[in-house]
């Protein structure tokens, strides 16, 4: 390789001129910068390389060549920054970066998520939504459910009863509330008495048990409870309904399964299991390796209750169903403890979607 | 009940696994709590050879199955289960196969039914005792069963329990005064020790067991501590009865004593099984070398039958939505113990006393559909034949709120229904403490009455949240608030402490009561609802930093600053200034329909408006309120109409003397047909300025 001389310094500082004007970024042009002038493997580094290797007589001149050629790249390199500054920053230019003046935003609380999506679900499935009071009278939260006086849920360990009547919304002095629902079936009771078949209706809401607050139970949780009257609606209609629910709710290939259970207002009755989401009915821990996830309990209305509300248990047959909303967020949303739900922490709360 | 798999094998010749047997179970109505090991020694003489594995099963029995409160009860669900046939008549000994005659020697006790109504059979047998041990083989059941082994006359009585579900007792019949059992109401105020050591008063709704003076047991609660069989007990009487359900539910619950005698009797045991279950006892006694029978009495006044019902074919269909063929009907319901015939359209059937749940053919219709397999049901669609009704209004109104407030900054709470009572009388005032709905029975005292506000349940979750370090809280929730006469009203509360957001553009700063008031009204807005604000009191909260919310003439909540003291009571810091508000949400539903929100659009104007600033300055103490009032009826009677009014600034200071402020206000004038006039919109404006002038002794700047 020949020596620099003066023609190499021009040669280099046209290339480097053109290759500068080529860079279509700032990094870019960084690179050729660094192509020319950095430290190792530089056009400069290079040069100042040979001195060592030179004849003695010419080693004055190549540092000469590669300083000349290094103070004039600097030049021509300052004289790009300044111009892509200019050209980067327009005048009144702001900073994007800086954080924007965001509105506030809450958060639902998760609950309430819930619920909306299994209404959501139901009322697509032809259910309309309603809703009654929490403070309820024996007859709508019993004795119409096919729960005589001598029941055993009518215990006093399972219900909150009222020290003194409370007045019912009606305002007549015969409406009188005694308790706190303990499901929301009084609701159903409600509708049944103001509604002829065929119905098809939910209700969600807040229902009260007396029951210590701990890591799996609470005095209040809220249910969803599904009822649909009619001619000719069987068993066989309840489990498509709550396949249609449980696909759309957990997993679009989860199957339901009836275990065969007792409630007084329903006959014949059952817990509702659904195959688990995470395995697909193969088992593993989130099920206890059963393959099946408990939500509720259906069954098909019993007579008794058809006959305490007026409708003939001839003609019409309907089905029932009960699910805990706190069960299927707990499930859903891999809630550890369900106290979160009643604690109100905002770091729990922030978790969930608006 | 806990079932050991080689005892139910004793009627049943089911050799499957322990595990398969819960599966198969589980999905016939008994769910498996656990799966234990069998102790050992379980495996009686008459069961040479092991007929299978074996184990003890905690299977959990709902509240209508009494009868698999026994191995007989399990035995019959594995007889349909397996299709097997079940042994009539369980070893060693069967009920009569001793066959030995009476002993005659032994005195017989005199029963006496006096209450046939609360104990519609009592049957009794007497039998010597023999001083002996019970085999290894009963020890060892019961124990596995969960049952503590104490002498053969109590073992034997606590295995018919377990094996037939049905309660014996044993006296000691020399304590027995008169050789007498009574079957009375107890006297008011009779007492009587009961095993458990407790001494019990008794009223006369309660049955007893008497003897000729006193009462020897609770009826079928617990036995009595003097006539209590022990070591030196030479000859028993055995009592075995069907009590009530109702009555000795009510006594249990009263005395709050329970037992395994007292859950069964509740539930109901069968009227036809005590003579079984006493030559049940009896023939195990000899066969045990125990002692010797005696003669069984039986007090049965009115024997009841199998209640005889019709089973129709096409109903199964109906109600399962499944063809359940005829054989299996018959099979299922015949391996339950039921006697079925053909008829018309079906069966007629006849169900014996032992299932006291299966009282009409809806009953019949679940165990077909039980046996025959819910997995056996193909999901089908219930057919609509009518458009789906409406949501209760209550629904898209409370999302609104929920999205209008969470869009806003401020988060959603759940909280209780019910508070501690102490806590509720300090968000009401004094006339209406006498509000407040108490609770009978609160599990506990922070739970004894139901809110009559949302807002101590929000300043906890309030206070939770700063204890945890969080600084800025903005909470709502929309519940239930409670009172005796005012009853069940649904509200929304708010409660918010803490800043504003900071930005980099400018400072942040703290909440104040106009960020409150400004949320609520915009959710009045949203909802439709005009109001006004009055200053008022509370008493949680700051006086005269505190407004009342009017929908016209009615009051439909309350918002502002809550009293050091309470935010303190709640756990927050003492210093936090906390802002809470409250909305009846019954009074807005009211006040919406009294004013509907636009159901048809006005045409947009086609004159142009005219705007003029105005500003004055008058005394501090002058409410926005009145001045709004005079402003607007001075544009009442000026030419051109006001449209709008909007204070754009208040200013206190430099140039304004100091019980004054300077007011800024921007009024538009329009008329909806023509063109305002430069001098229309001047006249109006000069009556405003004169108004204020005249009214506030105003000072236009
Ligand atoms: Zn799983």
């Amino acid at each position: 390789m020949s020596l620099p001389d003066q023609a190499s310094v021009t040669a280099q500082l046209a290339a480097f001129t053109a290759d500068l004007a080529q860079a279509g970024s700032l990094r870019d042009a960084q690179a050729v910068r660094d192509r020319f002038l950095g430290r190792k493997n530089s056009v400069v580094a290079s040069w100042m390389a040979m001195i060592g290797g030179a004849p003695p007589a010419d080693k004055k001149a190549i540092g000469q060549r590669a300083n000349e050629l290094k103070q004039a790249i600097e030049a021509l390199w300052s004289e790009y920054q300044a111009r892509a500054e200019q050209n980067s920053r327009p005048a009144g230019a702001i900073d994007v970066t800086l954080p924007g003046r965001v509105p506030p935003l809450g958060r639902r609380h998760p609950l309430t998520l819930v619920r909306d999506r299994m209404e959501a679900i139901f009322t697509r499935m032809g259910f309309a939504i309603v809703e009654g009071p929490e403070v309820e009278d024996e007859w709508h939260c019993f004795d119409a459910l096919n729960m005589p006086a001598e029941h055993p849920a009518r215990d006093m360990q399972d219900t909150l009863y009222l020290a003194a009547p409370v007045v019912g919304e009606s305002g007549r002095p015969d409406d009188t509330r005694t308790m706190l629902r303990t499901h929301t079936s009084s609701i159903q009771v409600r509708y049944m008495q103001a509604h002829e078949p065929p119905i098809r209706i939910v209700a969600p809401g807040r229902v009260y048990r007396r029951d210590d607050l701990d890591l799996t139970h609470t005095p209040m949780f809220s249910q969803m409870e599904g009822l649909a009257v009619g001619e000719g609606i069987s068993l066989a209609d309840l489990k498509g309904t709550l396949t249609a629910f449980a696909r759309e709710m957990f997993s679009p290939s989860a199957r339901v399964r009836f275990r065969p259970s007792f409630f007084p207002y329903t006959e014949p009755s059952a817990e509702i299991d659904i195959s688990c989401w995470q395995c697909d009915g193969g088992g593993c821990p989130m099920c206890k390796r059963t393959g099946w996830i408990e939500i509720g309990g259906c069954g098909m209305v019993h007579p008794a209750v058809f006959e305490a509300v007026g409708y003939d248990p001839e003609r019409y047959t309907g089905f029932a169903f009960g699910i805990g909303i706190e069960r299927v967020t707990i499930l859903r949303h891999r809630v550890q403890d369900i106290r979160l739900f009643f604690e109100n922490d905002l770091r729990f709360l922030e978790q969930f979607p608006y | 009940m806990r079932l050991l798999v080689s005892w139910v094998r004793d009627f049943v010749a089911v050799t499957a696994s322990p595990e398969e047997i819960a599966e198969r179970l589980g999905l016939r109505g008994f769910e498996v709590a656990s799966i234990e090991p069998a102790p050992d020694g379980v495996l009686p003489p008459w069961q040479q050879a092991a007929a299978g594995a074996d184990a003890v099963i905690d299977f959990e029995v709902t509240a209508n199955r009494p009868d698999c409160l026994s191995v007989i009860g399990f035995a019959r669900e594995l007889s349909t289960l397996y299709d097997v046939p079940l042994h009539a008549w369980p070893m060693p000994a069967g009920t009569a196969a001793a066959a030995a005659a009476p002993d005659s020697s032994l005195p017989v006790v005199d029963v006496r039914l006096d209450d046939p109504e609360r104990c519609p059979r009592y049957a009794a047998a007497m039998a010597s005792v023999t001083p002996t041990t019970s085999p290894r083989w009963m020890t060892a059941r019961l124990e596995a069963a969960g049952v503590r082994p104490i002498s053969p006359v109590v073992d034997i009585t606590n295995y018919v329990l377990l094996e037939l579900g049905h309660p014996m007792h044993a006296f000691d019949f020399s304590r027995l005064g008169g050789g007498q059992l009574r079957i009375r109401r107890a006297t008011a105020g009779e007492a009587i020790t009961t095993l458990d050591g407790v001494t019990r008063t008794l009223d006369p709704e309660m049955l007893v067991i008497a003897d000729a003076g006193q009462a020897q047991a609770v009826a079928g609660v617990m036995g009595g501590g003097r006539s209590e069989v022990s070591s030196t007990t030479q000859v028993v009487a055995f009592e075995s009865a069907y009590f009530q359900p109702s009555s000795v539910r009510r006594t249990s619950k009263r005395l709050q004593l329970k037992t395994e005698a007292s859950a069964r009797f509740e539930r109901g045991t069968d009227v036809n099984a005590p003579v079984v279950a006493i030559n049940r006892a009896l023939a195990l006694m000899e066969a045990i070398g125990a002692g010797r029978r005696g003669a069984v009495i039986d007090r049965y006044p009115v024997p009841r039958g199998p209640l005889a019902m019709t089973l129709r074919r096409a109903r199964i269909g109906l109600i399962l939505g499944l063809t359940v063929p005829d054989a299996e009907v018959e099979r299922i319901l015949r391996r339950l113990g039921l006697t079925v015939a053909a008829a018309a359209d079906g069966w007629l059937v006849e169900v014996p006393t032992f299932r006291v749940d299966l009282l009409r053919e809806i009953d019949l219709i679940e165990e077909v559909g039980r046996h025959y397999g819910f997995e056996k049901l193909e999901p089908s669609f219930p057919a609509m034949t009518l458009a789906a009704a409406a949501a209760d209004v209550r629904i898209p109104r409370d999302r609104a709120i929920r999205t209008t407030l969470a869009a806003a900054g401020l988060t959603e709470a759940v909280t209780f229904g019910f508070i501690e009572g102490a806590t509720a009388r300090q968000f009401v005032t004094d006339a209406d403490a006498s509000q407040i709905v108490a609770i009978a029975n609160p599990l506990t005292a922070l739970f004894d009455v139901l809110r009559p506000s949302l807002v101590p349940g929000l300043l906890d979750a309030l206070a939770h949240n700063r204890r945890h370090g969080r600084r800025d809280v903005a909470l709502f929730e929309i519940g239930a608030r409670f009172g005796a006469a005012a009853g069940e009203r649904r509200g929304v509360g708010i409660a918010w402490t803490g800043a504003i957001a900071p930005h980099w553009s400018g400072s942040g700063r703290d909440v104040d009561f106009f960020d409150l008031k400004g949320v609520i009204e915009r959710l009045c807005d949203v909802l439709h609802v005009p109001v006004q604000w009055h200053p008022t009191t509370a008493p949680y909260l700051t006086p005269g930093q505190s407004a009342a919310v009017f929908c016209g003439p009615s009051a439909i909540g309350v918002a502002g600053l809550v009293l050091p003291k309470i935010v303190d009571g709640r756990g927050a810091p003492k210093q936090d200034k906390v802002y809470v508000a409250e909305l009846d949400l019954e009074s807005l539903a009211a006040a919406q329909l009294a004013n509907p929100a636009g159901e048809s659009v006005q045409p947009l104007p086609r004159f142009p408006s005219s705007v003029r600033d105005l500003s004055f300055v008058v005394a501090e103490r002058l409410s926005a309120e009145s001045i709004r009032g005079t402003i607007q009826a001075a544009a009442a009677a000026a030419p051109a109409p006001l449209v709008s009014m909007v204070f754009f600034d208040r200013y206190k200071g430099k140039g304004v003397a100091d019980d004054s402020v300077s007011l800024s206000v921007r009024l538009t004038f329009q008329a909806p047909g023509r063109t305002l006039t430069d001098v229309e919109a001047q006249q109006s404006f000069d009556m405003i300025v004169a108004a204020l002038v005249r009214e506030h002794g105003a000072l236009q700047r």
